[in-house]
């Protein structure tokens, strides 16, 4: 009992525990605190991989596509209906992106979607901008630039469409906060209908003369990236200069079915900017732009081509992105769709064409864990490489453990005497100071652990709040780690883990001063004063 | 009860090894108040933490109860410390963190382990309480030692040896810290504990001191010999004078 009793009494009493103690909170911080941020940006990268794509993905290896998609869309919802929901075609190629009021030009990559099916294949509907102050107003079907204007009372509103659609997001916002930033400030003016307004702002739309309208020809709407078109500010909010609905170019490379250039110049095709996209990956959002499916795969000749038989080729697409039933196994339904993509080739017989059999032949099925493995992988190698290394350095504190309780075993060689004079034996002494060392750790771990979490928890605010001091203090850039924030989660398994590990590394620090405690001769520590 | 049978005991090493002593014995009866004298570094105090089994003869038995303490596994040995034996030291010897009730707790903490120390607690205090009041020191009881004076240390030091209700109380010169007046009522004390029937052994080179005592040896040469009247000494370590020292 008197070492449990010793130990508490000299945690409180001992200045120099509060170092030792001090030594195993910082480094119970430090790995909690990678171990978190590498742990939520892993968690992260999985979540937003899952709703990135679809849960199952049928993708052909070259950019000229694959034919069928649409005929092994339905056969899926034919025989597969217990494990297939819904499933979308699209494209992908690559171009360049250009606003041409202001001639600010970008390689982006291009993918064509059908708009009202992809968002229920995966979560990209969830960062469409616009569409969550209004929602519904978001499409990729041609149409007009919005701009507000003075209504008969004289107010500024916006057409009424997206008023009515603003209204229906208002009666659905239970934050309070967003309701209030809203109507503090519902939107930007542009001064110019069609180019940039002279000032950032949160929603901009153009300005027009006289009452609330759309202007300009229809063109085919196109939504772009947030990081491709707006720039961050210091707290990491967008700033956007563009009015929605101002002209966009995209340059297309048409592709032939055999993957050459078709002889044909590029095509330049006007668009009209209608949203921006927020994945939340920077690789993703300072990329791609999504415009129509069936205009995409127009303007790239995927589309039904002629043939000098007078026959028409079968239209192609990229990717047939395939959304599960609620439950399934993952693997096993990406399995069996691989096997009933495998009989549908085989169904298909003389029907298809050379050209259209090689292109099959080119299709491989993936789940969404497939695609993202490398990624993954790599980042929890990284994961585990970091925590190791900060683990090593964490040895440090060890040593410092040792040296400090080999100080107080010195320092305490009286005590050890008197200890063994009424009874103690060394494995007592020494699980003493073991004791110590272990209440060292955990007053250590704990304190550790709060601190840590706190930090991570408040991480973004410590970086917003540094950055304002100074930008260069900004260490977290979104373009090198794909996040725009800083994962903010502290899972309790891993806090556990740490505040444990570090308790045994006290007590494992402490062995050797303990030991030595055990072996003190009691008649020569008592002999002196 | 206690026989301490030609001990012999040395330090250091090759050239610098001093031999303490050089055969050493003793006997003790029960309740009795026995006083080692001698000059300083004669051995005493060596002589006393082998008899407590505090340290280990080179050679030499010493019998508790016609039990050889040295031939016992260590861990008897430390329960032999903890129950039978109370060590009293001149220095004191407190555990500065812990307050007077607390040091005077030590030996029980010792002597329970965590789930048997929740049962005794209630009773182990009782009885530190008691002997607080025996020696005097109840006011003092949340006292840290430093904020006591040398004779109210070596009072909780006495009450620390006695709380396990030792057979046999050892005191390493207990008066050689305190002035003349402290160390009187610190050897009052002592003797109303061995008129209650506490056996002690007090090691001291202060005849005065050791006047208090039934039996007086002299420790020289690394043995023991019989004081004598006149002050002269007779060895008692040989079979045939043995019985005379007694």
């Amino acid at each position: 009992m008197y070492k449990w009793f010793l130990a508490w009494r000299y945690l409180h009493t001992k200045l120099i525990a509060f170092f030792a103690i001090a030594s195993v909170t910082l480094c119970v911080a430090m790995v909690l605190v990678v171990m978190s941020v590498m742990g939520g940006f892993l968690d992260t990268i999985r979540a937003r991989s899952r709703g990135l794509h679809s849960e199952i993905v049928l993708e052909g290896w070259s950019l000229q596509g694959f034919p069928y998609y649409q005929e092994f869309g339905d056969y899926l919802q034919e025989n597969l209906s217990d494990v297939v929901k819904v499933s979308t075609p699209a494209i992908y190629t690559y171009g360049i992106f250009r606003v041409p009021a202001t001639t600010y030009t970008k390689p982006a990559r291009v993918f064509g979607i059908r708009l009202d099916e992809y968002v229920q294949v995966n979560d990209f509907g969830d960062g469409l901008y616009y569409n969550r102050y209004y929602p519904g107003s978001t499409t990729l079907a041609p149409q007009s630039m919005p701009v507000a204007g003075f209504d008969e009372s004289g107010a500024f509103k916006l057409p009424a469409d997206l008023e009515a659609a603003n209204a229906r997001w208002r009666s659905r916002e239970t934050d309070p906060e967003e309701l209030s930033a809203y109507s503090a400030k519902p939107f930007e003016i542009s001064p110019h209908p069609f180019v940039t307004p002279a000032r950032p702002g949160d929603r901009v739309f153009a300005l027009a003369e006289g009452k609330p309208d759309y202007v300009g020809p229809p063109r085919d709407g196109v939504i772009v990236g947030a990081d491709l078109l707006h720039q961050r500010n210091i707290n990491g909010d967008f700033e956007r200069y563009l009015a929605r609905g101002a002209d966009i170019a995209l340059t297309l490379m048409p592709l032939s079915q055999t993957g050459t250039t078709t002889g044909e110049p590029p095509v330049r095709v006007p668009m009209r900017y209608v949203d921006d996209s927020r994945t939340g990956i920077f690789e993703i959002d300072s990329l791609c732009v999504y415009v129509d499916f069936d205009m995409l795969q127009h303007k790239l000749a995927m589309d039904p081509q002629e043939m000098v038989d007078g026959g028409y080729t079968k239209p192609r697409a990229n990717q047939l992105l395939i959304g599960l039933q609620d439950g399934v196994d993952l693997n096993e339904s990406r399995n069996r769709i691989a096997a009933a993509w495998g009989s549908f080739c085989n169904s298909l017989g003389p029907g298809a064409t050379k050209a259209d059999e090689r292109a099959l032949g080119f299709v491989d099925v993936y789940s969404w864990e497939d695609l993202q493995r490398p990624f993954i992988a790599a980042v929890e190698k990284e994961k585990v490489l970091v925590t190791v290394l900060f683990a090593l350095i964490s040895m440090v504190a060890i040593v410092m453990l040792g040296c400090i309780f080999y100080m107080i075993v010195e320092k305490k060689t009286r005590d050890i005497g008197i200890l063994k004079a009424v009874g103690a034996s060394s494995r007592g002494v020494a699980g003493l100071f073991i004791a110590y060392a272990g209440s060292v750790g955990l007053v250590g771990a704990i304190l550790g652990t709060l601190i840590g979490a706190l930090f991570v928890w408040n991480v973004n605010d410590i970086q917003d709040f540094l950055a304002s001091l100074n930008p260069q203090l900004r260490v977290w850039s979104p373009d090198v780690y794909s996040f725009d924030r800083i994962p903010e989660v502290v899972k309790r398994a891993d806090a556990i883990w740490v505040a444990s590990v570090a308790v045994v590394a006290s007590m494992v620090g402490s062995l050797i001063p303990a030991i030595l405690a055990g072996r003190v001769w009691p008649v020569k520590a008592l002999r002196y004063e | 009860m206690l026989c301490v049978k030609g001990i012999h005991k040395s330090y250091g090493m090759g050239r610098a090894r001093v031999k303490v002593l050089r055969g050493a014995s003793l006997e003790v009866e029960k309740a009795e108040f026995l006083v080692i004298e001698g000059a300083s570094g004669s051995g005493k105090s060596t002589l006393l933490h082998i008899a407590g089994a505090l340290d280990a003869p080179d050679r030499g038995t010493v019998e508790f109860d016609g039990q050889d303490l040295f031939k016992l596994p260590s861990g008897v040995r430390n329960a032999h410390r903890n129950r039978q034996v109370g060590f009293v030291f001149q220095f004191y010897h407190l555990l500065p963190e812990l307050n007077v009730l607390e040091n005077m707790l030590i030996p029980q903490l010792v002597l329970h382990s965590g789930w048997s120390w929740l049962a005794a607690r209630r009773q182990a205090r009782h009885d530190a309480w008691q002997i607080l009041e025996r020696v005097g020191l109840t006011e003092r009881a949340k006292h840290r030692p430093r904020e006591l004076s040398g004779g109210e240390m070596q009072r909780v030091a006495i009450g620390r040896a006695l709380v396990n209700r030792p057979r046999l109380l050892l005191a390493d010169e207990p008066t050689g810290n305190l002035d003349a007046a402290v160390g009187k009522e610190i050897l009052a004390l002592l003797s109303e504990l061995n008129g209650a029937g506490q056996t002690i052994v007090m090691v001291t080179h202060d005849t005065k001191v050791a006047s208090r005592a039934h039996r007086r040896v002299v420790l020289g040469d690394g043995v023991v010999r019989k004081a004598t009247h006149d002050g002269g000494q007779q060895p008692i370590d040989r079979p045939a004078n043995r019985e005379v020292a007694r």
